[in-house]
């Protein structure tokens, strides 16, 4: 029993540290008891000392709303990612393998191209037309592929990395002409959390609700899919179907965290193998390990590129990659698990 | 009403514009092997696989003596046959424990997970294939024999009354190939099994086999006992390769030499 | 008893996530917090100005449209681009600032005034809220994405739209000065930029041909195109813009455009990036262009042009002394 529960265990509190860290450092160091003490104040309505009265507005306005949707993002990119590796049976798979980031990135820039009023629509326009064209390359991908009754995942990955080359030379295009959205795009593009308001919290926590969550159920389904769709079929699972909600269920949530977070690579291909090397092949338990584990490296990678050249930021995703590769390579020597995937 | 045989009534399968299976009509009572036999791109595995519903088919039933299970969902066929396919490209890392342990997919709920009875079953039939000893190891590491086994264990865990078989002894040296046929028999006869196997080696056919059906491009050529099927002109001309069908010298079945 | 456990932990999970959410006091920011809705370590400074004379509030239309009011001039103000903070000072109202990007390197004492990031287009909030501004001025670089989380936070954005001519830089440059309480200090600049303007056209009046000038915004090579101020500035010093006739604002070019117009002049705005007159001449196929021949290859200070402030009236003098230096003996 201990044995089946050490590693949710360990994940759960993997993150708690990552978001414990997440809220204590920043432009000024918010010690965890500073951070119990004021939760508690949350928690009873009563008010605080003081000085810690910024600090309190700090936690709430700033560090907490941008420690959440990271998490989200992470969790989100984790999730999928694991989900894609399975449903495409293939290691270098990730959750932007068939359009989902080439497609937001082109909506990301039309919209910008566009002088939206300031109002409350007018400011969602860039992260909504980003979503929107994410899923519509989805869609379209999926259903070049299709042939007949299957959609054999060869034609997926053909059809999405050719999709993707469009879409990304496209919103090249549109960028190099563009009348100076040049830095504003390249920016999103690159990933970082720029709104971080609870309303962005808000704003995609269905998706990734919805998401997420069909992907948890789909543990055993995975499985049945590593053995092939024939095989898949022959034991009971209904294969094109569940593919095809699989597909669409890992793009959405993929689709809601990089519409506002943008661009952020290495977690959705990463997070998965490590997980895949410390606790197993098994879906059911990797989907939920990685959804945590997730949320957990890309908090403490975001934590990096906010400290590390303070008062300047880094692009989280520079992060993930600098940072992420040479913590795989070690994982992966490390490793006695022989033939994990 | 108590399933007492596998029917399958006028299969026609069509791949594009080619007729892959024509009017093919075969019954297999319970507690039975039937050996599908015939020159490569026959139609041996097609027939398997249009049997477990993989493929569309162009016409044709595929029903026991009661039930028609042609448009049954997956997940309910899957009770009714259970397909041992060839042990190729199987995910290295789930152990053969797990492995064995989807073949109970069909009465587990959408979560999947399964119950103390279900590893029950799961226990037995890795016991019943002599697998029990490497439960625990990862597939990948198991040899092509081995691997077979699993997968043969996995089919008997889904409990079907029908069993289909995919040329289970082709990648197999010649004493685990005898040994799986052994298997298989006593299965079907202890389990009362429906058992159709592909196969390529007739005489293992001709061994182990309670009734062959002849498939030659498709079309059903001949159907019967080992004996009545394994002639001299049929397997010359089906193989076009002149034969010689003599007496096994120390079994009652039929053994086919190659002439040259 | 694996999966119940696990799905309890999930849920304790949400819960929490979920109380965390409702107990936040800034649950709704859309709506524009007022002044007294700020915790009380951030209030805003009322009273009187630095004058001493009581104030009366100021309520101006920012470049997105919004009326933003303040109580009075603001006092503790946050520039997040360097034109703006150059703006500020230049009016006069360099005390009165608190906070400014990284990038704003001009005049030399805006160094001393805390740095707030702005690299990559991230700025650090939380150093920005530390400030405790009453006003943070943004400019057209700034994407209306931050404007909306800054005023989340409940700080207090005024939003300085991209002047396209001098007339608007003018303008900008008063609006400034009604923000910050510097009116006459604006409207000296105003007159002062005006009139050296004014000084330079009456000496280019006689002026017989309009030399070409590419001006380099960067190696690859990109140059400015129409609708730029490098582009309205060297047509107001005597010249014709290589890039006029482009497509967009940043231009990418060939070499065989150049070749074919031959430009009289080359101009180095990418000079900060290590572009020389010997890098230029040095670069395969340009030896063909009479500008290089004639080694008229200038280093230039871009800040002098691309920045929307006081010292565009600066970058045109340079620039004018270089096309015709004979108008200014």
């Amino acid at each position: 029993m201990q044995k089946h529960l050490l590693p949710y265990l360990t994940n759960l509190g993997l993150l708690l540290v990552a978001v414990i860290l997440s809220l204590a450092i920043g432009s000024v160091f918010i010690s965890p008891a500073q951070l119990w003490q004021i939760l508690r104040s949350w928690l009873s309505h009563s008010s605080l000392p003081a000085g810690l009265e910024t600090f309190s507005f700090i936690i709430s306005d700033i560090r907490l709303p941008r420690t959440v949707l990271v998490l989200l993002t992470g969790a989100a990119l984790g999730g999928s990612g694991t989900a894609y590796q399975g449903l495409f049976r293939n290691p270098l798979a990730d959750p932007y393998l068939i359009g989902v980031a080439s497609g937001a990135g082109l909506g990301a820039v039309l919209a910008m191209s566009i002088r939206w009023p300031y109002t409350f629509w007018g400011l969602l326009a860039v992260p909504m037309s980003a979503f929107l064209f994410a899923m519509l390359t989805v869609m379209l991908v999926y259903s070049l592929a299709r042939v007949g009754r299957t959609v054999p995942t060869t034609n997926l990955i053909l059809s999405g990395v050719a999709f993707s080359a469009f879409a990304t030379a496209l919103t090249s295009y549109l960028i190099i002409s563009s009348q100076g959205e040049v830095r504003r795009a390249l920016g999103w593009l690159m990933g970082g959390a720029s709104q971080n308001s609870w309303q962005t919290v808000l704003a995609i926590l269905p998706y990734l609700v919805i998401g997420l969550g069909f992907l948890l159920m789909n543990g055993h389904a995975l499985n049945l899919l590593q053995f092939g769709d024939d095989q898949a079929q022959q034991l009971g699972l209904p294969v094109m179907r569940t593919k095809t909600l699989l597909l669409l269920a890992a793009s959405l949530a993929t689709a809601a965290a990089v519409s506002f977070s943008g661009i952020i690579g290495f977690i959705g291909l990463i997070v998965p193998h490590v997980m895949r090397l410390w606790w197993g092949a098994d879906y059911r338990r990797l989907l939920p390990l990685s959804i945590l584990a997730g949320g957990g490296f890309l908090i403490l990678a975001d934590i990096l590129a906010r400290s590390v050249m303070r008062p300047q930021e880094l692009p989280v995703g520079i992060v993930t990659a600098l940072a992420g590769a040479p913590f795989f390579l070690w994982v992966l020597r490390r490793s006695k698990n022989q033939g994990y995937w | 009403m108590e399933i007492r045989a596998l029917k399958i009534e006028g299969l026609t399968v069509f791949y594009g514009k080619r007729c892959a299976l024509q009017d093919i009509t075969l019954e297999i009572p319970r507690g039975q092997v039937m050996a599908l036999i015939g020159p490569n791109g026959a139609g041996k595995s097609t027939l398997i696989r249009a049997a477990s519903g993989i493929l569309p088919l162009q016409s044709g039933k595929i029903r026991t003596n009661g039930d028609e299970f042609t448009a049954l969902p997956p997940m309910q066929r899957a009770r009714y046959l259970a397909v041992v396919p060839q042990a190729v490209a199987l995910p290295p890392a789930f152990t053969a424990w797990e492995t064995v342990l989807m073949g109970r997919t069909p009465y587990l709920n959408f979560l999947g997970q399964t119950s103390a009875a279900d590893e029950d079953i799961v226990r037995r039939a890795l016991q019943r294939v002599d697998a029990f000893d490497f439960a625990e190891r990862r597939v990948g590491e198991l040899s092509g024999g081995e691997q077979q086994r699993i997968l043969l264990a996995r089919a008997l865990a889904q409990a079907t009354p029908i069993l289909l078989l995919d040329e289970p002894t082709a990648h197999l040296d010649m004493q685990y190939q005898v040994a799986l046929m052994q298997t298989i028999c006593q299965l079907a006869h202890e389990d009362n099994l429906a058992v159709m196997i592909a196969m390529h080696d007739l005489n293992l056919a001709a061994r182990y086999a309670d009734s062959i059906a002849l498939l030659v491009q498709g079309r059903l050529e001949s159907v019967g006992s080992p004996a009545y099927v394994l002639t001299t002109e049929r397997i010359s001309q089906a193989y076009h390769l002149p034969v010689h069908v003599v007496p096994h010298p120390f079994q009652q079945v039929p053994l086919i030499l190659p002439e040259e | 008893m694996v999966k119940m456990m696990f799905r309890r932990s999930i849920i304790l999970l949400i819960s929490l996530s979920l109380i965390l959410t409702a107990c936040s006091p800034n649950l709704n920011p859309t709506t524009n917090p007022t002044v007294t809705e700020v915790p009380a370590t951030l209030a805003i400074p009322t009273g009187t100005a630095i004058t001493g004379a009581p104030v009366k509030p100021i309520t101006m239309v920012d470049g997105l449209g919004r009326e933003i009011e303040l109580p009075g001039p603001a006092q503790r103000i946050i520039s997040l681009t360097p034109a703006t903070t150059e703006i500020l000072f230049a009016i006069g109202a360099g005390t009165q600032v608190v906070g400014r990007d990284t990038f704003s390197d001009y005049p030399a004492e805006a160094g001393s005034v805390t740095d707030i990031g702005g690299s990559m287009g991230k700025y650090n909030t939380e150093a920005m809220v530390n400030l405790q501004p009453d006003l943070i001025v943004a400019g057209g670089i700034n994407p209306p994405e931050l404007v909306a989380s800054l005023e989340s936070l409940g700080l207090q954005v005024f939003f300085l739209a991209n002047p396209t001519t001098l007339d608007e830089l003018y303008t900008s440059i008063k609006t400034v000065g009604d923000l910050t309480g510097n009116k006459s200090g604006a409207a000296d600049v105003v007159a002062k930029m005006d009139s050296k303007v004014k000084e330079i056209d009456t000496k280019l009046i006689g002026i017989t041909e309009r030399p070409m000038l590419y001006y380099e915004l960067d190696a690859t090579p990109f140059t400015a195109g129409p609708g730029t101020f490098v582009d309205l500035l060297i047509t107001r010093a005597g010249g014709t813009n290589f890039g006029a006739n482009m497509d967009s604002a940043w231009a990418q070019i060939s070499l065989e455009q150049l070749l074919l117009a031959d430009p009289a002049f080359i101009i180095l705005g990418d000079s900060a990036y290590g572009e020389t007159v010997a890098t230029v001449t040095a670069r395969p196929g340009w030896n063909a262009l009479t500008a290089v021949k004639d080694l008229k290859i200038f280093p230039f200070d871009d800040n002098l042009v691309s920045r929307p402030g006081p010292r565009l009236v600066d970058g045109l003098e340079a620039l004018a002394h270089l096309i015709h230096p004979e108008a200014f003996k």
